[in-house]
């Protein structure tokens, strides 16, 4: 997918364009508005990560000029404002997904994978990794073939996993996924121990292999060799 | 003690006892202006006595009682000159004592001296006396009370903008949007005490809105720094190539900068709702979202073996924002759950007028007062950043809600009171 990535602050912008060049992903950052409206005007791309405040202009506006260019083409608007009218105003004007700043990388890359799903496969499309299937649309998911019955969280948790597949997965960046910001996330962990428990077990039941590793004292991995 | 009883007893005091040395003195000054009165008639009847003494041509040596009020005795001896003074003498007629005035004088006739004693009685006059006190006294009571009652009145009215000012400050907060609006007086003092009082809550109000945006930005600033520093961590994570104990050390720091960002997204969601950053509200339907939270905590509570019993009023709805009524439901409900022992139980119950969320557990090892506050955390999940409760107040208050809580029956319950409390 070639992504356009515009935020002014460097070194964020940096953290952002190694990760996803890592998950095979084309990159290009530009740090202000000026820059950014002249790569939209020449260059076609299929997701656009921008930053509201920028130097020299709002990023909203360049939403709109985007979108006035392509409809199809994904928005992720990440903001260090975390305001409600913000956040409406942005996914009104075309905006897929509206994180608040800090946010997790693996977050970033999950939805940038759904955006990449939905343009890619008109959203008539499955996920598969070895011997899992994933069917976004209909919450649904498969081993060996074989329709395993998971909870909401546990289906989120799986897709969230395949998305950042061999990387790994804090336990805030998995909280705050799941439950979003704004939650006091004590015992989050515990929840997500839970979660990642009943998952597993599951998936062993139906014959997968073990994929989901434990790093202690700090999240999992989706390991796949 | 109010300023006006205070001010009213003063000036009673003081009138009272002005009144009294004034009564006294008045009393002393009447007595002496009546008995000099009488003292100049006796003089008279002295003089007309005298006269008829050496008219006559008697030379009784006999004591000559000319009336009830005269007293003539023969004396040897030439007395001292005239005097004046007070006596007392029977009454035949009543047959008692009473005070007379008595003139007495030395009268020669024929080479012989006579003493002469005239009275005349002080009885009516002191009757006199003790009337015209009497009256005096009902006079200046009722001047006394009129005054005191007519300064009441005049300086409650003047004062009604003083008590008006101390009940303003005593409800000013500087946290209301309200402004702080004092009434006119045409008493300097007061218009002083207003003036100063307005610029000082001004300041104060300045100073905090100061502070606050200060740290609002401070929290806004902080948030890009914190990006770049978890998304840094989070690829060196990824690296790989790290021995076990670096791993460790950047997986510790990795959780204290999560740890700050949540704080700092929590403290900023706590300013805008101070701030009243939410002001759209529409008909919240509670129930809805109290099976969606309890559908997203499904897995725990079934791992808990948690029983629920719901018991929810179909028809209620809130005027809420939405998204503040989900964040006061989750907080509610998810501590519920959290706080919750294995295979306990967990009660909703919804009416019009209130929202009780009970669960089980352990009775609470602290003060209940402290459960509001902010950063209280039990040290069992340290995790928690303890703002939770204060983030639930915080929205009760700002809708008028009243949230308490209670323990009985091995049961926490917190209770939300739609009513306004």
């Amino acid at each position: 997918m070639k992504i356009l990535i515009i935020e002014d602050e460097k070194p964020l912008s940096d953290s952002m364009v190694e990760y996803l060049a890592e998950e095979g992903h084309l990159c290009e950052a530009v740090y202000t508005y000026f820059d950014a409206s002249e790569k939209i005007g020449m260059y076609q791309y299929d997701c656009v990560v921008v930053d509201i405040n920028l130097p020299d202009g709002n990023g909203l506006n360049l939403i709109r000029l985007i979108k006035s260019q392509s409809i199809t083409l994904g928005i992720i608007i990440i903001s260090a404002l975390n305001s409600l009218e913000n956040r409406i105003e942005g996914l009104e004007i075309g905006a897929d997904h509206y994180l608040t700043k800090p946010f997790h990388l693996a977050e970033l890359n999950a939805h940038l994978k759904s955006i990449n799903r939905r343009i890619s496969y008109n959203g008539n499309n499955q996920i598969i990794v070895n011997e899992i299937r994933l069917i976004p649309d209909e919450h649904k998911a498969f081993v060996h073939d074989l329709e395993i019955t998971l909870t909401k969280k546990e289906y989120e948790l799986l897709l969230f996993f395949i998305s950042n597949k061999n990387k790994v997965i804090t336990k805030a960046g998995l909280a705050e996924y799941l439950w979003g910001d704004y939650m006091d996330l004590a015992d989050s962990y515990d929840f997500i121990y839970t979660h990642i428990k009943n998952l597993r077990q599951k998936l062993l039941k139906k014959g997968c292999e073990d994929y989901i590793k434990t790093i202690y004292g700090l999240g999992y991995k989706f390991e796949l060799n | 003690m109010r300023l006006l009883n205070k001010i009213t007893l003063n000036l009673l005091a003081i009138s009272l006892f002005s009144f009294l040395m004034g009564m006294m003195v008045f009393y002393f000054m009447l007595r002496q202006q009546v008995d000099q009165n009488i003292n100049l008639e006796l003089s008279k009847r002295a003089l007309s006595i005298s006269k008829v003494f050496d008219d006559a041509h008697s030379s009784s040596s006999q004591t000559t009682n000319l009336s009830d009020t005269i007293i003539i005795t023969p004396i040897t001896q030439p007395r001292v000159a005239e005097r004046f003074s007070d006596t007392l003498l029977l009454n035949p007629e009543t047959n008692k004592y009473s005070i007379y005035r008595q003139h007495g004088f030395v009268k020669t006739i024929h080479n012989q001296n006579y003493y002469i004693q005239i009275f005349k009685p002080l009885e009516e006059t002191d009757r006199l006396i003790i009337r015209i006190v009497i009256l005096m006294n009902i006079l200046v009571v009722m001047i006394i009370l009129t005054l005191i009652f007519a300064n009441r009145y005049s300086s409650r009215q003047d004062w009604k903008v003083f008590y008006d000012t101390i009940r303003k400050i005593n409800n000013y907060d500087v946290n209301t949007h309200e402004a702080f609006i004092l009434q006119n007086s045409d008493i300097k003092e007061f218009e002083d005490l207003n003036r100063v009082l307005f610029t000082m809550t001004e300041r104060i109000k300045n100073d905090y809105l100061n502070l606050k945006e200060y740290i609002e930005n401070a929290s806004h600033e902080i948030q890009t720094p914190l990006a770049i520093i978890n998304s840094k961590m989070e690829l060196l994570l990824q690296s790989g190539d790290m021995k076990e104990k670096q791993y460790k050390t950047v997986a510790d720091a990795y959780e204290a900068s999560n740890r700050l960002s949540r704080l700092n997204k929590t403290l900023i969601l706590l300013a805008k709702i101070e701030n009243r950053q939410f002001p759209e509200s529409k008909p919240v339907n509670p129930i809805i979202m109290i099976n969606h939270q309890l559908e997203s905590l499904e897995d725990l509570i079934h791992a808990k073996k948690i029983k629920i019993t719901k018991n929810l009023e179909s028809e209620v709805t809130l005027q809420m924002n939405h998204y503040l009524a989900e964040i006061l439901l989750v907080n509610l409900i998810k501590n519920a759950v959290r706080h919750n022992i294995p295979g306990g139980e967990l009660i909703l119950e919804l009416s019009e007028i209130s929202l009780r969320i009970s669960n089980s557990g352990p009775p609470l090892q602290m003060d209940p007062q402290m459960l509001f506050k902010r950063f209280h955390t039990s040290s069992a999940s340290p995790e928690s950043l303890g703002l939770g409760l204060s983030i639930v107040q915080k929205i009760c208050r700002m809708y008028g809600f009243s949230v308490r809580y209670s323990y009985e029956n091995n049961l926490h319950c917190m209770q939300v009171d739609f009513a306004k409390g």
